[in-house]
C-alpha cells in the first residue's frame, strides 16, 4: 500500500460523515434504550443511551446522545407530564433520534422526541416483576400482615435531614391537638437519585438493631419534590421493606404515582403530611376509645346507682301502705271475726244482767213500805219517826198510825 | 394504682371487662364503687401512656428540628 493511496483522517471522517449523515434510515428513528450519565450543561442535556445484558447487567451497546436546549425544555416537560418524573439516569426511554457523525465529536444521537407512555409502561412492568418475584419468594405480604402495635407513638423516620417533608412531618406530629405523646427519631437517608435504595436499606439496618424501640417506621420524602420515583422501584429495597419486622408507613409517593413500596408496606400514603395525619388519627382513635369507655363507665355507674336509689325510694314509699295495710288487716280481722263475738257476748251478758236486775227489782218492790202496808201491815210513827220499841212510849203521847190507805192519830193510854 | 408493668392492652382489656360487668347488672352497689374507682385508675393510666404535656411536645419538636 503506497502512501499516496492512504486517506487522511479528515478524508476518512468525511466519508463516515457523508455515509452516516446521508443515510435516511438513521434519521428520525425511534429507539428504546436506558439512560445513563444524564447531565444538563448550558441548557443542553447530555447522556449515554445504553442497553444492558438482562442477566448480567453488563453494557452491551452504547451511544452518546444529546437533547439540544431548543428541544430540551419541551421534551423534559412532556416527559414529566407523562411520567411524573424528570429525565434522569437509569430510566428506560423510547426516543426519536437522528444519528449524526461529526469529524471531531464523533458519533452522536440527537434526541428530538420522547415517548413518556413507554417509560410509564416500563415502570409498571418493572413494578409487576418486582412484586411477582416477592410473591414467589413468599415475602410480599409480610409487612402488610404484621399486627399493628397497641400504641402508635414511637416513630422511626427515614428521610433526608433538612428536607421540608421531615420538618412538616415532625411539626405536625408533635404539635398534634390531642397532646399525643409521639416520640420521633430520625434515621437519615438519601431520598433522591440512584443511591436512594441503598441509603434507605442502610437506615433500615440501623433501625432493625433496636426493633423493640419503635412502633412504626415511616419512610417519607420531602414534600413538593419532583425527583425520580423510579429509584424506589427497586427489588432490594422492596425486599427489605417487605421483611422488616416493624410496620412500615410509606409516604414517598406522588399525587398521581406510586412505587412498589406502596404495594408492600404496611401503610401507604401520598405525602409526609398524610403519614403524620394517619398516625395522629390512629393514636387519636385510642384516646377516643378511652373517652368512650370513660363515658360508658360513668353512665353505667350512674344508672346503677340511680336504679339502686329508685329501689330504695320504692321500698320507702311502700312502707307506710304496708304498715297501714297490716293495721287495716288486723282491724278487719277484729271487726269481721272478734267484734261479732264480743257483741254477742255483750248482748248475752246484758240480757242476763237485765233479768237479774228485774229479779232484784221485784224483790225490792215486794219489800217496799207501800207493798208491805198493802199486805195489811201499818207503821206507828211519833214525832215523824217510826216507833220500833213500845217501851219508849208513855201515856198521853199522841202517835200517828200509817195504813195502806190513809192514817189515824191516837193517844197512848198506858 | 394500676400496676407499673401493666401493658396498655391489659389495662384496656380490664377496662372493657369492667364496662361489661357494669352494663350486665351483675354488679352490686358495694362492688360498684370499687369497680368505678379501679376504672378511673385504669383510664388515667392509659391516658398517661397516650398523652403528654404541650411543653414536652414542643421540646421534642425543637430537639428534632433544631439539631
Amino acid at each position: 500500500m503506497s502512501e499516496a493511496k492512504a486517506l487522511t483522517l479528515r478524508q476518512l471522517n468525511g466519508l463516515i460523515s457523508r455515509t452516516i449523515n446521508r443515510e435516511p434510515g438513521l434519521q428520525r428513528v425511534w429507539v428504546v434504550a436506558e439512560t445513563s450519565d444524564v447531565r444538563v450543561v448550558g441548557g443542553h442535556c447530555y447522556m449515554e443511551l445504553v442497553e444492558k445484558n438482562p442477566i448480567t447487567g453488563a453494557v452491551e451497546s452504547k451511544l452518546r446522545a444529546t437533547i439540544w436546549a431548543t428541544n430540551y425544555t419541551k421534551i423534559n416537560f412532556d416527559f414529566y407530564e407523562a411520567t411524573g418524573q424528570r429525565l434522569a439516569s437509569d430510566i428506560k426511554i423510547m426516543v426519536c433520534v437522528s444519528v449524526g457523525y461529526h469529524p471531531v465529536y464523533g458519533l452522536s444521537a440527537n434526541i428530538t422526541d420522547i415517548n413518556g407512555a413507554f417509560t410509564v409502561g416500563e415502570r409498571l412492568r418493572l413494578r409487576r416483576e418486582i412484586l411477582a418475584k416477592l410473591k414467589a419468594e413468599g415475602v410480599a405480604e409480610m409487612n402488610r400482615t404484621l399486627p399493628h402495635p397497641e400504641l402508635p407513638l414511637r416513630i422511626a423516620v427515614i428521610t433526608a435531614r433538612g428536607a421540608a417533608g421531615f420538618g412538616d412531618f415532625a411539626k405536625q406530629l408533635l404539635m398534634n391537638p390531642y397532646l399525643l405523646n409521639f416520640r420521633v427519631k430520625l434515621f437519615e437517608a438519601v431520598m433522591q437519585g440512584n443511591t436512594s435504595a441503598v441509603s434507605i436499606i442502610c437506615a433500615l439496618e440501623r433501625i432493625v438493631l433496636e426493633p423493640e424501640e419503635f412502633d412504626y417506621v415511616v419512610i417519607i420524602r420531602g414534600g413538593g419534590a419532583v425527583t425520580d420515583l423510579a429509584a424506589f422501584d427497586n427489588y432490594e429495597l422492596a425486599l427489605n421493606v417487605a421483611q422488616f419486622p416493624v410496620p412500615v408507613i410509606v409516604g414517598i409517593g406522588h399525587d398521581r404515582d406510586s412505587t412498589v413500596l406502596d404495594d408492600i408496606a404496611s401503610v401507604s400514603v401520598k405525602t409526609p403530611t398524610a403519614a403524620a395525619a394517619w398516625l395522629i388519627d390512629r393514636a387519636g382513635s385510642h384516646l377516643a376509645a378511652l373517652e368512650r369507655i370513660g363515658t360508658q363507665i360513668l353512665n353505667s355507674a350512674r344508672s346503677k346507682m340511680e336504679s339502686s336509689l329508685r329501689r330504695l325510694d320504692v321500698i320507702a314509699g311502700l312502707l307506710p301502705s304496708i304498715t297501714s295495710g297490716i293495721i287495716n288487716d288486723r282491724r278487719n280481722r277484729l271487726t269481721g271475726i272478734l267484734e261479732p263475738q264480743v257483741m254477742d257476748a255483750g248482748f248475752r251478758t246484758t240480757a242476763s244482767q237485765r233479768q237479774h236486775i228485774d229479779a232484784l227489782r221485784n224483790i225490792v218492790d215486794a219489800m217496799s213500805p207501800e207493798n208491805t202496808l198493802k199486805r195489811g201491815f201499818s207503821i206507828t210513827m211519833f214525832d215523824g219517826k217510826a216507833v220500833k220499841d213500845a217501851s219508849k212510849l208513855v201515856a198521853g203521847l199522841k202517835i200517828k198510825t200509817r195504813l195502806a190507805k190513809g192514817s189515824v192519830e191516837s193517844i197512848v193510854s198506858n | 394504682m394500676a400496676k407499673k408493668n401493666l401493658s396498655y392492652s391489659e389495662a384496656l382489656a380490664e377496662l372493657e371487662s369492667i364496662v361489661r360487668k357494669l352494663q350486665s347488672g351483675d354488679c352490686d352497689v358495694d362492688e360498684l364503687v370499687a369497680d368505678t374507682k379501679r376504672a378511673v385508675e385504669l383510664l388515667t393510666y392509659c391516658k398517661g401512656k397516650l398523652t403528654t404535656t404541650e411543653t414536652n411536645l414542643r421540646l421534642a419538636l425543637e430537639q428534632l428540628t433544631g439539631e
